[in-house]
Parts: structure tokens; sequence; C-alpha cells
């Protein structure tokens, strides 16, 4: 059973090959990547690599489609009727659109942040856990670890350690996002997406999220979207730039905030539009 | 380029004309407009709808008003000589008439006291010591001194004349009608006039005794032909006689000869003074009263050989017994006594009675206690209606059944005699001073109250109190009973096993048709299940009784065996479903996978077919229907069955708590080929408990004597609620599965999107993130389609058989509110008390509907204003 399942590469777990691939340090890879939704092309050929341990910023003028782009990688897209896609997306060399990938086990690797904060309307502590409880953790102790241990990372631990059991919906629009960051990595994906996570902090919540993002690069690979130029040149390595659906730009981040290429990328970053 | 787009208006340097900011008037005018439509229009509803509700009450309220008084007139009798024996009213409250102990019969016309007419009866002088007329009042008897008894008839008989039929010369007596010394002649309708006359016969004396009759009971039985007279005496020395006379007519002669046979009752016991004896209309019991209380019950069916069946004492310590009578249909006797108590009695069958015929006489119905000692009772001629008289001149009118009290009159002083006219309409007074008082009344509904309604009610005949709905039968003394708990009752079966079918398949449509296909398909299929509500529900019901029924009579083991099949099938195939390599249940996840789901359904049907027989065999003794009966096998299986559900989820509580603790590498977890063998390994675990755990719940049940048939099953009838079930199931399930699916779908897309990206299943998603959030809309859908269910009217009137019983027998039929009152109000006369309780059972519909829905629209409030927290 399970030499069939390898051999018919339906689970997501690395080969030799991807492996040997990913020490190149290549995790993601985008190749050709167009998107329709019905008539409209949100993307337009969008070669870009992402590498492992990094933490890569996507920026760009609202409605360039960095989230259409983000929500392609872990398959969220899946939901959105008409959707038509040309091209390919491989994760650790494995093509994730390829017909037959366990898409649910792509998600597990792939933490997301959403624009919006999204808890879920039960506890604190359920919202945490919840990646947990749908693999059937079941022991408490190990619930409670992940809980504590995701919601510190979060920068929330302090202000709801005493109210676990209260709704997620009575915590404030702040809280709930960083809630969210914490539901991400409770079970400890691979990729971390995150969709713009700090626009509804404030500063010092945002310094905490950034500080986190610091403290796991290494381990994971973040992918974060950001309208905040000083935010992504503190955090990442890499940066990409998209207009109107094109990725204009892509490289190191000093080199993008310094001395871009692209016209375009320069009066961007500089705040000359967008 | 986006700079040049930045540039605004006056930038551009073209001064455009500024459009003006008011409203228009004819935009304000059609707002005007749409605003009062709207209000006039949804007043409009809203009265229409207090307005059915102001109509139903309004026919339902005269149930529940007693009874009320149209005129009182009141006038002095000259004196009489001697005792009144017997007095009576004609069916139009013309007359009334008075048999005197002096053999005289005076008729005096009631709304006057006017004399009409006073004759001899031609009883030529005899002394007459005891009397007793019929119930319907018409056949008298004479009890004489010389021991000999006297047939009689008193009749005022009513004849519709032409208007020229009337005589000349009448003497009027008041501005309606006149007299010509014999009759009363009253124009009616039509130009005609109707005559009321007076009319006496009487027979030659039979003698039965050689003392004087004391006391005297008579009845009139066989057939119109050929008479049988009952009647019973008792004489001076206390010797109780059951006699019967039988007429015949000579032939050639043309001269009647009557034949008396008579049987002595066992003697009275010592001391005991009889002051009321009765005698039922078969003539096969015999009561006999004392003063003191006591009452003897004679079990007279074989004439030759009586037998004192029962004595009892219904009176305690000093109180004395001072009225006695038979209401209509001879089976309750009012007893009054010096307290002002009346009871009503009635003979009911126990075994373990004291009595010699397994009967014994009860106090059914204990009513309201009068002020001062009884001393009269009239009872009604067509109802359990009668009327008390104190020695205060208090008369109430009541009903047995009911046991209310309808009207309380005051006459003045202790009746001699009290008559209710033959249509219940009137009641007639004369008291010792011959004082006369005259009541019309109205009493339209005497037997309706909210206890005989909506409680349990002894009627005669019952071995104990119980809820009854019998609106008509063939039988003139039959009394109707309208107990609306059956009906209920039936209404809320049917709802409970429809809702049973209906809402785990409408909730699982929802889900899967919001969750888990894509919009293109939840595009065509949602607008198809609507579509199958738009069924008229008597093509249903049409097909429910003439397709279904005997479809399910003839493989009711397929119908079992089918709850087993199509669930573990279609779990069996999903599981197998995840072996497939991904990459080909990709290729397959559309039509195809479709085309599997239908085959396996097809498949589980031909399995339910095919394995009926050797199920049938092996746990239902061959013969489900005789086993549903409890002839045959044990129940054992229903057990199983039962508690199956249960058992599995407690089975997959257990399993996933110990393997969690225990065996966690069992638990199935990830997405790879060994987490769905684990989940396989799971369920077949999991269903292997559960069926263990209810065969051994099952054996552990039997082996202890435990018999589950009988609630739930039991004997098999065509029409049945299993039937009724499938039926009204599809009535309801687009309506459920409609709402439901609305309800899943409002739960916000960013709570999907968050637990999908979370790693969560569609199923997980599913159960622990969208229905929990839409649990309350779900709730409203359910409790919608509760309300469509209870309100269902020809589904249940054609397939449920229509039998107002009270049990929760799925194999046996029942009778809903709705289907009552489709099939009776074609029958119930206008205003009639039937018409009247199908009102308030058509009010206690609208009640239920109305609570439901609000209860459905309260929790869809409350939901709402939670999805917009969300
Ligand atoms: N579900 C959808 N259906 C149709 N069009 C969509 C959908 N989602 C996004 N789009 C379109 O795709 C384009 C890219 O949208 P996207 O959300 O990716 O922008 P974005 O770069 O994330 O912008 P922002 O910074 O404002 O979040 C936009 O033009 C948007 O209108
Ligand atoms: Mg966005």
């Amino acid at each position: 059973m399970d030499a069939a399942a390898t051999t018919t590469r339906d689970a997501f777990e690395p080969t030799e090959y991807h492996q040997a691939k990913s020490s190149q340090g290549e995790i993601i890879e985008i190749k050709d990547f167009n998107l329709w939704y019905g008539q409209a092309q949100a993307l337009h050929d969008v070669n870009m690599t992402i590498e492992k341990g990094m933490v890569t910023a996507l920026i760009g003028p609202s409605g360039c489609g960095k989230s259409t782009l983000l929500r392609c990688l872990n398959r969220m897209n899946d939901l959105i009727d008409n959707l038509k896609i040309k091209g390919r997306m491989t994760m650790d060399g494995m093509d994730i659109y390829a017909p037959g990938v366990d898409v649910i086990g792509l998600r597990k690797r792939m933490g997301m942040v959403f624009q919006k904060p999204n808890p879920f309307p039960k506890s604190i502590f359920e919202n945490v856990v919840y990646p947990l409880r749908v693999d059937g953790v079941r022991d408490r102790r190990e619930l409670e670890e992940a809980c504590r241990r995701s919601l510190e990372a979060a920068a929330l631990w302090d202000e709801v350690k005493e109210r676990l059991e209260d709704n997620a919906l009575g915590l404030s629009g702040g809280q709930q996002q960083r809630l969210c960051i914490a539901r991400a990595i409770a079970s400890d994906p691979d990729v971390l997406l995150m969709d713009e996570p700090c626009s509804a902090l404030d500063p010092i919540a945002t310094s905490r999220i950034e500080e986190l993002i610091d403290e796991l690069r290494g381990t994971y690979t973040i992918i974060i979207v950001t309208h905040n130029m000083q935010q992504a040149a503190r955090i990442s390595q890499n940066t990409a730039f998209m207009y109107l659906g094109r990725l204009i730009e892509y490289g190191q981040t000093e080199v993008m905030f310094t001395s871009p290429f692209q016209r375009r990328t320069q009066d961007y970053v500089t705040g000359r539009f967008g | 380029m986006l700079n040049e787009s930045l540039t605004g208006p006056e930038a551009g340097g073209t001064a455009r004309r500024r459009r003006p900011k008011r409203t228009s008037r004819a935009v304000l005018i059609a707002d005007r407009i749409a605003d009062a439509t709207i209000t006039v229009g949804g007043l409009m509803v809203i009265f229409a709808v207090a307005g059915i509700m102001v109509f139903l009450v309004e026919v339902v309220v005269p149930l529940f008003t007693g009874g009320s008084v149209g005129t009182h007139t009141q006038y002095r009798l000259p004196p009489a000589e001697g005792a009144v024996l017997y007095t009576a009213v004609d069916e139009y409250n013309t007359v009334a008439v008075e048999l005197g102990a002096n053999g005289r019969l005076a008729a005096h016309h009631l709304r006057t006291g006017a004399m009409v007419a006073n004759v001899d009866a031609g009883l030529g002088g005899a002394d007459i010591t005891a009397f007793a007329a019929t119930l319907a009042g018409e056949e008298v008897m004479f009890g004489l001194a010389d021991g000999s008894v006297r047939f009689g008839s008193v009749g005022i008989p009513i004849q519709v004349l032409a208007a020229n039929g009337m005589p000349a010369g009448l003497r009027r007596l008041d501005e309606r009608d006149a007299t010509d010394g014999e009759a009363v002649y009253t124009p009616i309708a039509g130009g005609q006039v109707r005559k009321v006359a007076l009319s006496f016969k009487s027979e030659e004396p039979q003698r039965v005794s050689d003392r004087p009759i004391r006391l005297l009971d008579y009845r009139l039985g066989g057939t119109v032909e050929r008479p049988t007279r009952a009647f019973v005496t008792i004489d001076d020395a206390g010797a109780v006689r059951l006699s019967l006379a039988e007429s015949r007519v000579n032939l050639l002669t043309r001269k009647a000869s009557t034949r008396v046979s008579t049987s002595a009752l066992p003697p009275l016991p010592d001391g005991l003074r009889p002051a009321f004896v009765l005698l039922t209309d078969k003539a096969d019991q015999v009561y006999v009263a004392a003063e003191d209380g006591t009452i003897l019950r004679y079990d007279t069916r074989d004439f030759d050989d009586p037998v004192l069946a029962e004595r009892i004492d219904v009176l305690p310590g000093d109180l004395r017994l001072t009225a006695f009578r038979f209401l209509i249909g001879e089976q309750q006797i009012v007893v009054g006594a010096s307290d002002g108590s009346a009871d009503v009695y009635f003979r009911i069958q126990n075994h373990n009675a004291a009595s010699t015929d397994g009967y014994s006489l009860v106090l059914a119905h204990p009513l309201e206690r009068q002020p001062a000692p009884i001393v009269k009772v009239a009872p009604s001629k067509r109802s359990k209606m009668f009327a008390t008289a104190d020695a205060d001149g208090n008369i109430w009118v009541r009903h047995a059944t009911s046991e209310q009290t309808l009207l309380r009159l005051d006459a003045g002083e202790g009746a001699a005699g009290l008559v209710m006219s033959p249509r219940d309409n009137g009641l007639y007074a004369v008291d010792s001073r011959r004082q006369a008082d005259f009541w019309s009344i109205s009493v339209p509904h005497p037997e309706t109250t909210l206890g005989t309604l909506f409680g349990k009610v002894w009627y005669e005949g019952y071995p104990a109190p119980s809820y009854t709905w019998q609106s008509s039968s063939g039988t003139d003394s039959f009394e109707e009973k309208f107990s609306l708990v059956p009906l209920i009752f039936g209404t809320i079966k049917a709802t409970v096993y429809s809702l049973l079918f209906a809402v785990p398949i409408a909730l699982l449509a929802a889900i899967y048709t919001s969750e888990f296909v894509q919009p293109r398909v939840r595009a065509v299929v949602k607008p198809m299940m609507e579509m199958m509500a738009s069924l008229p529900s008597v093509v249903l019901g049409f097909i429910a009784a003439l397709v279904l029924a005997p479809f399910v009579e003839t493989w009711l083991a397929a119908v079992f065996a089918a709850f087993l099949t199509f669930p573990l099938s279609l779990l069996a195939a999903a599981y197998g479903w995840q072996f497939l390599p991904l990459t080909v249940a990709g290729r397959l996840s559309g039509v195809p996978k479709f085309l599997t789901m239908a085959a396996v359904v097809v498949l589980a049907g031909v399995l339910a077919v095919a394995s009926a027989p050797w199920l049938e065999d092996l746990f239902f003794g061959g013969d489900v229907r005789a086993w549903a009966n409890g002839d045959v096998g044990s129940g054992a299986p229903l057990v199983f069955f039962l508690a199956m559900p249960a058992a599995y989820i407690l089975s997959a509580l257990t399993y996933d708590r110990l393997a969690g603790r225990w065996l966690p590498a069992l638990v199935p977890s990830g997405s790879g080929g060994a987490a769905k063998a684990k989940s396989l390994l799971r369920w077949l675990v999991v269903l292997g408990g559960a069926a263990c755990a209810s065969a051994a719940l099952a054996a552990g049940m039997t082996w202890s004597g435990f018999e589950a048939r009988g609630g739930m099953v039991d004997t098999y009838v065509q029409r049945n609620t299993l039937v009724v079930g499938f039926a009204m199931g599809f009535a309801v399930i687009p309506l459920i599965y409609t709402l439901a699916e609305d309800a899943l779908n409002a739960v916000p897309e960013h709570l999907r999107a968050a637990s999908l990206a979370c790693g969560a299943t569609p199923w997980q998603t599913a159960v622990r993130i969208i229905l929990p959030a839409a649990v309350s809309g779900v709730f409203a859908a359910v409790m919608v389609g509760m309300g469509r269910a209870v309100g269902e009217t020809m589904i249940v009137v054609m397939a449920a058989g229509n039998t107002p019983l009270m049990d929760w027998n799925v194999f046996n039929g029942l009778r809903a509110l709705s289907a009552n009152i489709a099939v009776e109000l074609p029958e119930a006369v206008r205003d009639g008390t039937l018409y009247r309780v199908l009102f308030l059972a058509a009010l206690t519909l609208f009640i239920m509907t109305f609570v439901i829905n609000t209860a459905a629209e309260v929790v869809r409030q409350r939901f709402r204003k939670r999805a917009v927290q969300l």
C-alpha cells in the first residue's frame, strides 16, 4: 500500500530528489504562472523561486495580485469558481497543481495568515489547537503545550492566558490577527504564508510579530505580503515587486531597496506612487 | 501614467456643470406611494391573520360558555286535587300536561298558565299507589292498591294542518296561540297551523301481586309489532317481582291480548325499606335503592333465575338518599342525597369486583353539591344532561360526562314536578304551592369543557377515564366523544416519525451541496430539490397509500434491511474510495464519482432485497409481521436496531479516547496511505464494537425478560406511520434541505478558508466549523419542516388510516388534527358541537404551527445577530 502511495506520489512527503533540490536552497518554484478570474487575468507569466528558510516579501500596489499569488501556493484558490490557471508551481520539486495532489497534506505544510483576521467562533484555546485537532491529536497536555508555545510566539500569551476558554470573537481586531498567526504556526508548518499580518496591529504588536518572523527565519520559509516598505526592508531577505499582475522585479531586499533595475520599483519603494 | 490619472476635474480645466443635489418630485412621490402601498398591504396581511384567529376563537368560544336562560315565566296553577303523578311538556313548549292521582289529565298553556283542557283519563276511580313512565315519557304504568298494574300512554300528538284547517271560534291564549278547549293551535311558517292535542289510552289491569304495589318501574322493548314490556314491582310486603308482558293481536278478532309472566327476585334483606326501583331497557338489571343509601343490583339476564349481583352503600353516615334516576341510555344513575349531592354512577366491567357477574357499580362523576337536599331529578331525553331541584328551590342544570353545572335557576320553593323539554330547550317546574315556572333555556354544548376536550373523560361502559375521539355511531343514545388529545398525539406521532426519516437525509444533503460540490453542481441540484417541494402533497399521499403502502407491506423485511444496507454500503464505498491512488481519484472526481455513488445506492437496494428473506429467517422468526405482532421471535433485533446509533457514537468516542491514550499509533492522522488504512481500521473496529455492544444489550434485555415489542413496534396494519413517515419525509425534505443549505452557505467564506488552510478536510470543516456556526439556522430549518409536517393534511388523510389511537407503534395508523378536520368537517352540522370542536382542532393546529414557527423565527433572529458578528 505504502509503496504504491510513494510511486504515485500522492503524499507530499519529500523524497531524496526533493531533498537534493532543496539543499540548493529552493523550496518553491513558480514558472510561467498565469491566472484568470473568469475573463480577467490576474497573474501574468510569474516566474520566481522562493529560497528555503528565507523571508520573502511581496510588495506592490493594491490589486496587483499579491494575495492571489499567495493563495495559489496552498491552493486556497480551489474554492473559487471559474478560476483558470496555466503554468507550474512546485514545492520541493513536486507539482502543486498536478492531478491527484494531496491538497490537505499540502496545506498542512503551509500555514496561512489571512489579510483579514478570521478566528473561528470558538474558544481561544480551540482556535489555536484547531490544526492539531484536525490531525487527530487528543492528548490534552500536548494541546496545551502547543497552545502556549504558539500564543507566546505570536505575542498574545500574556493578554489571553487568563481567558483561554473565552470566545475568540471577543478579542480586539489586532488580538484576533495575532491569534490567527498563533493558529498558523501551531502545527509547525514548513512554509508560512502571511498576507499583511500586521495591517491591524499597533506598533508594539507589529514589532513583536517582526521579531517573531526573525526568530522563525531559518526554520520556516516565510512569504509575507506587506504594504509597509520599512517592514519589508527590515525583515525580508528577498523582495518581489508586483504590478498589475506581473512580477516586475525580484531580488535581494538590499538591492531592491537601494538600486533596483526597474524605474517602477524605485518609484514604488520610495513612495512616489502606490 | 498613474500620476496623470490622479489629476482631478479642476485640474482638467473643463468647467463641469454642477448637478443639482435636490431630490426630484417624481422620486419623492413614487417613494410616498410605495411607502403607503407597502404599509397598507402589510397591515392587511396582519389583519387577515388576526381575523382568521378571531373567527376561529369566535366559533370555538360557545363550547365553553355553558347555558343561558331566554325567557322566564311564572304563574300560579289552580290547586290540584290529590298528588300529581306525572308532568310532561310537548316538543314545541306549547302545553304542559299533568296526570293526577285522581285520574284527571289536565293541560295548560305553558307560557301563560291558562287551562286548555281537563279531562278524565278513564281509569275508573282506581286507587293508584305507584306510577312509572318510560324515559321517552309516552308510556306510563300505574300500580294499584289491589296488587294489579295497568299500562297506559299519555301522548301529546302534534299535527300540522293547512291554514284552513283551523276551527272557528277559538279562544286566544296569547298573541300566538289559541285553543278550542281540546287542543292548542299555533300558526307557523308557511301559512300552516300546528295543532297540539292530548291523548290518553289505557289497558286492562294485570294482576301481579295480592298486595298493594308500592314501587314500580317500566321499560318498553322489543319491536313495534311485538312489543315486550318489562316492569318491576315492589309490593307492600317488600316482594320484588320482574314481569314481562307480551301483547298479541288476534288476527281474527283483532283483539289484543296480553300475557304477563312474572319472576320473583331474591327477597330483600331484612330491614331494608326500598325507596326507589329502576329497570334497564333490556330488563337485564334491576336496581333497588333504600333511603339509607343502600343500592341492590340484581342481575336479571336470566329471567327465570335472577340473582343479587351486588350490594353497595353509596352514602356515608345518616345521609338520606332522596333521588335515584336513570339518564338516557339507562346506564348512568343519578343519586341525589339529603346533603345536596347529586352524583352519577354506572356499571363497569371489573373482574375483581365483589359482585357475582364481574361488574361493579362505581361513582364515575361526582358533581357539584347543591345547597339543600335534592328532591327531584329530571333527565334530558336526548343527552346526558339533567336538572336537579333541591328543597330550597334551586334548580341546577348539569351534564353528567362533563361534570359541569350549566345553569343555576331559582324557583323559590322545592319542586314537586320537574321536567326538561324534549328538545332540551326548556325547563318546567311546579312547586308544592302550585307555583309554576317555565324557563326557555339554551344549552348548545353541554358536553364540552376544557376538561373533556383535553383531559381524560370517563365515558359510560369504559373501564376507566380515557382520551377518546369518536364522533359518530349508529345508535341514538350514543354519546359523542370529543377528546382532542388522540388527534394531537397523532399529529405529533406523524411529525416525529417523518422528521426521524427526513432530518438526517435533508441535513446530509444540505451539507453535501454546500460544502462538497462545486458551485456549478450546486446551482443545478438546489433548484431541483426545491422543485421537489412543489410536488402536491395529495400526489404524495396518493402514491403513499396506493403504491408505497402495499410495497412496504410485501417488502417489510427489505425495508428493515435497507436501514442497514444503505448507510453501510455508502460508508464502505467511501472508505474504499480513499484507497484509490490520488491521481486516479482526481481524474474520477466528477461524473464517474457520481455514477459510482448511484451504483452503490442501487447496490444497497439490491442487497436489502436479497438479504431480506435471510434476515427475516434469522431474526424475525420467518415473518416480520408475525414478529411485530409478538407471535414469533424475540424483541432482541429491535433493541439491537434501536441501540445501534447510540452504540456507534459511544463506540467511536471510546475508540478515540482509548487509542488516543494507549495506542496513539492507531489514531488516523495526516493524510498518507497509512492514515487511510488506520481510518478504515478505526471504522471497522468502531462498527464491530457498536454491533457487539448493541447485541449484548439486546441479549441482556431479552434474557432479563424485557419485551421491546409492544411499544414502538406492534401489530402491523397496511396504512401505517412508517408509510406516512416516508411520504411526509418527502414533503419536508426539500424544505429542510433548502433552509439548512442557506444557513450553511451563509457562514462566511473566510471561516471555511481558515479551516481549510489549517489542513482540515472539507468534512472536518463542515462538522467542526460550518455546522456549529450555522446551528441555529439549521435548527430553524428543522423547526420549519416540523411546522410543515404538523400542518400537513393530504398525506395523513390518505396514508395514515385515520384511526384515533394513542400508541407509538410505527406499524399502526394515526389520526392527525388536520386530517380529522378534513375528514369530518363535511359531515358536521353547522354550529353543532362537532363543528365547533373541529374549529377548536383548527385553532389548536394554528397555535401549534404558530408556536413552532415563532420558535424557529426567534432562533433565526438570534442566528442573524450572531452571523453579523462573524
Ligand atoms: N475572487 C475573485 N474573483 C474575481 N477577481 C478577483 C478575486 N480575487 C481577486 N480578484 C482580482 O484580482 C486582482 C488581484 O487581487 P489581489 O487580491 O490578489 O490583490 P492584492 O495585491 O492582494 O491587493 P491588496 O494589496 O489590496 O490586498 C484584483 O484586480 C482583484 O479585483
Ligand atoms: Mg491582498
